[in-house]
Formats: structure tokens, sequence, C-alpha cells
């Protein structure tokens, strides 16, 4: 077969040319391919990102993503089209190759119905000669093409570009959408006479906050009262719809306090802690132990271990302070063995033992020691409800949980192995983010949610890799 | 005619011209494609180059009739194509055509822009129709037919350049060199030595038939259409109306006045059929093409009178275009 395809060729060395050129399309529609793909990619990614982030909806990435396809192979068709050869180049270029002097480009070209038959046949067997100079693979082999590779570096730019630019973006339309949430929290509660008051201060605070005449300290001591009231009010409350209204104001207003500076002092703890949730976990119950050398990292840890042990245990992470409050005194007992303090644990008070800290907290759970969960108790405002802790779509709650409301965590078994096995390391992971490690939600459900322990959401992207 | 038999006898042609040239290796080239082509060549340069001797030894090495017209300012038409004269047969009188220098196969117009224009207008019809007309009268030239015209580039005082109409019936227009030193050692030794080198008859009495031979297989030689196209675009770039947008085709803008002809690019693609033939190629390629380019179209572009003060020539500007032209 092959010496036939030879033969072949010899008789009609102009067919050499239509092989060539079906090689360099395909060559072509690769580097098309190639060229485009890294933009798309990161579209596509970014799409997918936003999403999961909740920033935008399943519908909105979909068309996105759609878009991006629809795009990539517009770009792909309008880069390929152009730069596929004519029979006339291909020529040229095995003329080149092989020093034919444009025969093959003659023979390639011309109508041989219209040519004398001698001369043609003469200029076959004269080209035919030249077809041992040439073989297509090794003399036009493919390779990647400058192309792909600028394109791969802008893309990969353009993806760090998205990373860092992102955050920036957030905080800011988070700053407007606490003013903004404040006055919605203010119509609704208007409507209900016995949050009116709430609701007045509410929108006078949100007023004040506007005003950039009123002075910062002012506007910190106005969200602290309004705060107190709200989480007075809330103690008050019997009805699970004004408490939850109570709550949602206390979280915004708890948002507006660490973003103004009025949340000073626990950022301080933060920072020596490593950041730890600065929740509004409704938390009764949980801080009557001593303050922990741990600080806001221990808070961290502990909300984390929280939550884990409730979903080995295949709860749900849900808002009620007493619930929560009896689950973790049940773990406690019950898990408290295989989470005993590590006696090599770090010291927590030391900078950068955060994350040693994260671990431990992960591992100890809700049983650990009290040090920790007194320390959260501390931050965390006493009887807010669960609503405190909810996020609205697009926010990014301190854990870095975005617009989670309802979270359901199932924690594989090796996960909680792995917990043990590091903790007391990592010395260096200050700001990590316990999420890296344990699925931590502060977004449980309420405890009048009827359906609550057997609700399953959707696990939030950062915690995906967890699960087995 | 196999290409084999063009190309060896055209090899036999060159080398017995060049017994009797120093150099001009090209020139002679040149003059054989448009003889084969059926075309006519123009010839300049200074007085001395040998211009002449090329033209008698071409002919004689062809074997063809040849005849020398020497272009001076009395020179009548009906010195070149001939004219009715009276003349006494069987004690009857009665005119009679008498045929004048241009009924040869090659004729040489010697110093042509010496002559009036309505003599140089006299050789046109001839030229181009490979006919003459007298009292009303045609007459056909004998074939294959060819004008070798020369003339002299100085001694402009007293000439009579030639009209664009008439230039463009030269197939090519053929610039002859002086001699290098090397080459003007080889005249000195050909000349002024007790040996002169001779010129011999190439082919033979039936030379006119195997010419008709050659001139048919010319015209069949292979050419792609995408170097068809590339003439045609190259000719069409010498128009200063139209450069297609390109800003570099400015020179052609700048310089010229008129662009070539349609008889250009029929000239660049026989040419290159000659020139590919004459390489034992039985297919035209880009590079036959840049070889006739510049004595195809040099005298067909008209340059305006800024390109003279400059001093730029046809030959630049088609260098230019030969560099802006893209193959395809």
């Amino acid at each position: 077969m092959r010496e036939l395809s030879s033969e072949d060729s010899r008789k009609y060395p102009e067919r050499l040319v239509s092989r060539l050129v079906a090689q360099l399309r395909h060559q072509v529609l690769w580097d098309s391919l190639l060229c485009i793909s890294p933009p798309l990619l990161v579209l596509i990614y970014i799409a997918g990102y936003l999403y999961h982030g909740a920033w935008v909806g399943p519908l909105t990435a979909s068309l996105v993503t759609l878009v991006a396809v629809g795009l990539g192979i517009l770009a792909v068709t309008l880069h390929y089209r152009p730069l596929v050869p004519s029979v006339a180049k291909a020529s040229r270029l095995v003329d080149t190759c092989t020093g034919a002097k444009d025969r093959f480009l003659t023979l390639a070209t011309i109508d041989p119905m219209r040519a004398p038959a001698g001369l043609i046949a003469r200029l076959r067997t004269e080209t035919a000669g030249f077809l041992d100079r040439i073989e297509l693979r090794r003399d036009f082999s493919y390779q990647v093409k400058n192309s792909f590779y600028a394109s791969s570096i802008v893309s990969v730019l353009a993806l760090l570009l998205f990373h860092l630019l992102l955050p920036a973006v957030h905080s800011t339309s988070t700053s407007l959408l606490a003013h903004q949430r404040l006055r919605e929290l203010a119509e609704k509660m208007a409507e209900r006479p016995r949050l009116l008051e709430i609701a007045r201060s509410l929108q006078s605070l949100a007023a004040k906050l506007e005003d950039p005449k009123v002075a910062r300290e002012e506007k910190q001591a106005l969200i602290e009262e309004t705060q107190k009231k709200v989480v007075e009010q809330q103690k008050k409350e019997e009805q699970k719809d004004d408490r939850d209204l109570l709550g949602q104001a206390a979280s915004t207003l708890k948002n507006l306090q660490q973003q103004s500076g009025a949340g000073q002092d626990q950022q301080e703890n933060q920072e020596k802690g490593g950041g730890g949730v600065q929740s509004s976990l409704p938390q009764e119950g949980q801080g009557e132990g001593k303050p922990s050398p741990g600080g806001g990292g221990e808070q961290k840890g502990e909300m984390s271990a929280q939550l884990s042990k409730d979903m080995q245990q295949g709860k749900t992470a849900q808002g009620d302070p007493k619930e929560l409050s009896g689950e973790k005194n049940s773990q406690k007992q019950g898990d408290g063995k295989s989470n005993q303090p590590n006696p090599n644990r770090p010291d927590p008070n030391k900078p950068g033992m955060e994350k040693g800290k994260d671990s431990a907290g992960k591992t100890q759970g809700g049983g650990d020691d009290k040090g920790g969960r007194g320390k959260a108790s501390e931050e965390i405002p006493h009887g807010a409800p669960p609503a405190d802790r909810l996020h609205q779509a697009g926010e990014q709650g301190r854990e870095g949980v975005k617009g989670a409301r309802y979270v359901t965590v199932q924690l594989p078994e090796e996960v909680a192995a792995e917990t043990k096995g590091e903790k007391g390391g990592n010395k260096d992971a200050k700001g990590s983010r316990v999420g890296s490690k344990v699925p931590v939600s502060n977004v449980p459900l309420p405890a009048h949610v009827p359906d609550a322990p057997t609700e399953t959401q959707q696990m939030p992207l950062e915690y995906r890799g967890i699960i087995h | 005619m196999e290409p084999e038999n063009f190309q060896e006898l055209f090899h036999r042609l060159e080398s017995a011209v060049s017994k009797v040239i120093v150099g001009h290796d090209g020139v002679i080239r040149k003059v054989l494609i448009a003889f084969f082509a059926g075309g006519h060549v123009l010839l300049e340069g200074v007085p001395g180059l040998g211009k002449t001797l090329l033209v008698k030894s071409l002919s004689r090495v062809l074997g063809m009739s040849f005849k020398r017209i020497q272009f001076t300012p009395d020179l009548m038409p009906s010195d070149i194509v001939g004219t009715q004269v009276l003349a006494e047969s069987d004690g009857r009188r009665e005119f009679q055509f008498k045929k004048g220098p241009i009924f040869a196969h090659v004729v040489l117009a010697d110093e042509i822009n010496r002559a009036t224009p309505k003599t140089q207008s006299a050789v046109l019809e001839a030229m181009e129709e490979k006919q003459v007309t007298v009292f009303g009268e045609s007459y056909v030239l004998e074939s294959p037919f060819m004008v070798l015209a020369t003339q002299n580039p100085i001694e402009l005082e007293g000439t009579y350049p030639l009209p664009e109409a008439q230039l463009d019936r030269f197939f090519f227009k053929l610039l002859v060199a002086p001699p290098s030193p090397a080459e003007l050692k080889e005249i000195l030794q050909r000349t002024t030595g007790a040996e002169s080198a001779d010129v011999s008859r190439v082919l033979s009495d039936d030379g006119a038939e195997l010419i008709g031979g050659m001139k048919q297989l010319l015209r069949q030689v292979l050419i792609a259409p995408p170097i068809e196209d590339y003439v045609v675009r190259l000719v069409h770039a010498t128009q200063p109306s139209s450069n297609n947008g390109n800003p570099t085709a400015s020179p052609v803008k700048q310089y010229l006045r008129f662009g070539s002809s349609p008889r250009g690019a029929q000239s660049v693609i026989l040419g290159a059929k000659g020139n590919a033939l004459a390489e034992g190629r039985v297919h035209v390629s880009y590079e036959d093409v840049e070889k006739v380019l510049y004595p195809a179209l040099r005298h067909r572009i008209i340059l305006n009178f800024q390109a003279e003060a400059e001093n730029v020539n046809a030959d630049q500007i088609l260098a230019g275009l030969v560099k802006q032209v893209a193959r395809s």
C-alpha cells in the first residue's frame, strides 16, 4: 500500500502539495486553538469562580460560559481562516524546500487540460525527481508558536489580576451593601410595631453613616449603641421572624463596626490570634469558660471544630445556641478522647501559631479546653440569633464563606484524622484560613427551621476539595 | 521540436555569437529570446560597444538575410520600405516596386533616433504588422522578421527621440554596458592580433522552419496562474493612477508619468518563457519573470520631469516594484 502510494506520488507529484495543505491546515487549527484556549479557559474559570462564590447566579454563569465558548469558537475561526495556506503558498513552500524552481507550483496550479500533455508529462517527470528531497513530517513538523506562550502568559496575568482585584471590589461593594442593608432592615422592622423604635434607630444610623460630616468616633458610638439596643431587643423577642430580623441587623451592625474600626480591639485580638471569626454566632452557653490564650485564633478553631463535630455526627450545623451548647457538651463527652489537648501543642500566644491553633481548634472540637470557647464567647454577642451569621449573596464572611445561608457539611473521617495529625504543627500558618482544612460555616440553620437537620445545601467551593 | 533541442540550439547560437562579441552574455541571450519570441530589440549604448557587430553576427549565425539601415536626418521613408520605379521590360514601361532594406529577416536600424519622426514611423507598420504599404499596395515582410535598432544615449543634438508609441513596439530595450577591463583585454587580443575570429553559420538552409518550431514551442511553455498574477500585479503597479492604496507605491506616483501598456505584460510573459526554455525548463518560474522584467518594461514606463531632475531611472523604479509586489 505504501509502495502504491509512493508510486502514485511519483506519477502525480503535485499531490504532495495537497497533502501539505491538509497538514498545514491542521497545524494552523492547532495554533488557533492553542492561542485562543488560555483566555477562554480563564474566562470560564472566572465565571465558575464567581458562580461558586455566589457573585453571580447560575443563569449568568451559564450565559457567560456559553458566550465565552461562542466567542472562542468565533475567535478560532477568525484566527484560523486567514492562516490556512493556499495551494500556491504550499507549493512555494515545497519548491523552496526542494529547490524545484516553481515546478510544484506550476503542476499544482495549472489546468492540465489546457496545457500541452507532453510538457505536463515532462514536468511531472522532472518534479518527481525532487520528491526525495522532502519529507512532510520531517520538514513541516508542528511546532508550538510564540502566540501560544504569549496568550498563556497574558491569560495567567489576567487571572492573577482578577484574584488581586476581587477583594478590593468586594470590600467596596460590601461597605455599600451594609448601609443599604440597614435601610432595608429598618423598613422591614418599621412594619412591626414592636420593632418600630429599633427601625428608627437603624434609619438614623444609616443616615448618619452616610453623612460625611459626622465624626468617625460618633459613628462608632452610634453603631455600638444601636447594636446594644438590637441585642437587648433580640433577647426580649419571642417571635422567630422578629428575632431573625434583629439578628440580621445585629450582623450588619457587626460588619459595620468592623469596617469602621469600631471593633479595633477585637481586630487586635484577631491579629494576635490569627484573625478568628468575628461571628455573631449565637454562642449562649458556650462562653462560660476562662478566656483562652488562643484569642481569636482559638475562637476560630473553636467554631470550626464545632461544625466539624456536628458534621461528624451527621448533624446539621445549626444556630440554636442552646442546642449547640448541648451538642458541644455531648461532643465533649463523646469525642473528647480523640480531641484531648496535645501536650506538644505550641503556645497559642506566640505569634505565628495560628494554624496550629486552627488545627487544635479543629481537632479539639467542642470538647476542647474551655479557653478557646471562652474567648469566643467574649467576642460573640450573647443571644445573637442564628440569623446573625447569615450573609447576603456576594458578601464574604470572615471565614470566606460567601453567600451561604444554610450549609450542611459532612466532614470525612480522613480529614478528621488528618487534622489530628496536623495538631500542633504549622507554625507559619498565620492568616491561613480554617476553611482550607475544616469547612467552617458561619451560617448554621436557625433552630426554628423545621427541616433544618435534613436540609442539604451546596458546599462552598473552597471546601469541596476535602469532600471525598 | 523538443525542449532539449531548443536548449541545445539556443546554446549553440549563443556560443557562436560570443565568439566575436566579448562579454554582453546577457544581451546576447535576451536578443535571442526576443528573436524567438517574435519581438524587436532596441539596443542602447555609447558608440563602439559592438552593437552593430552583435546584430551582424546574430544574422550570420542564424543564416538569415540581413540589412542595415543607417538612420540619418535626411533619410526618407521610401529609403526604408522601398518605392515604385519606372522600369522597362519587353519594350514596355511600367512601375515596379523596388523593395527597401526593410525586406530582410534581420534589419539593423542603426542610430534610429537620428531619423525624423516621419521616417521612424515608417518602420512602425513594418515592426508591428510585419508588412509595408507603398502606393496603397501592401507587401508582406519575410518571416522571421526582426528589427534591431540602436540608439546613442549621448550626442542628443540633432536627434529625434523615439515616440512612446514606437518605443512600445520594441520587445526589449537592452542596455549595452561598457566592457570590464578583462573584457576589454579580450577584445584587444581578438581584434588586434593576426588572427580574427569569424562567425560561423549555425542554422542550415531549413533554418526558417526550425525557427518556426522553436517559436511555437516557446509559446507552449507552461506558466502557473500565480506567476501570471504576479506579472499582472507588477505591470499594474507601474500605473501611477492605481497604486492599490499601497503607500510604498509612492515612487511610482512621484516619478512616473505613464505606466506600462499591456504589451509590457506580454513581453514579460513571453520573455520569461524564452528564458525558461533557454535554461532547459518547460515551465516559467518567478526568477524568469524577474530576469526579463527590466528589459521588457524599462522603455515602457515614462518618467516625469522630477525623475529626470533627480536622476532616477526606470530600472530603479522597477527594482522598487519587485521588492514591493509580493509573489503570490
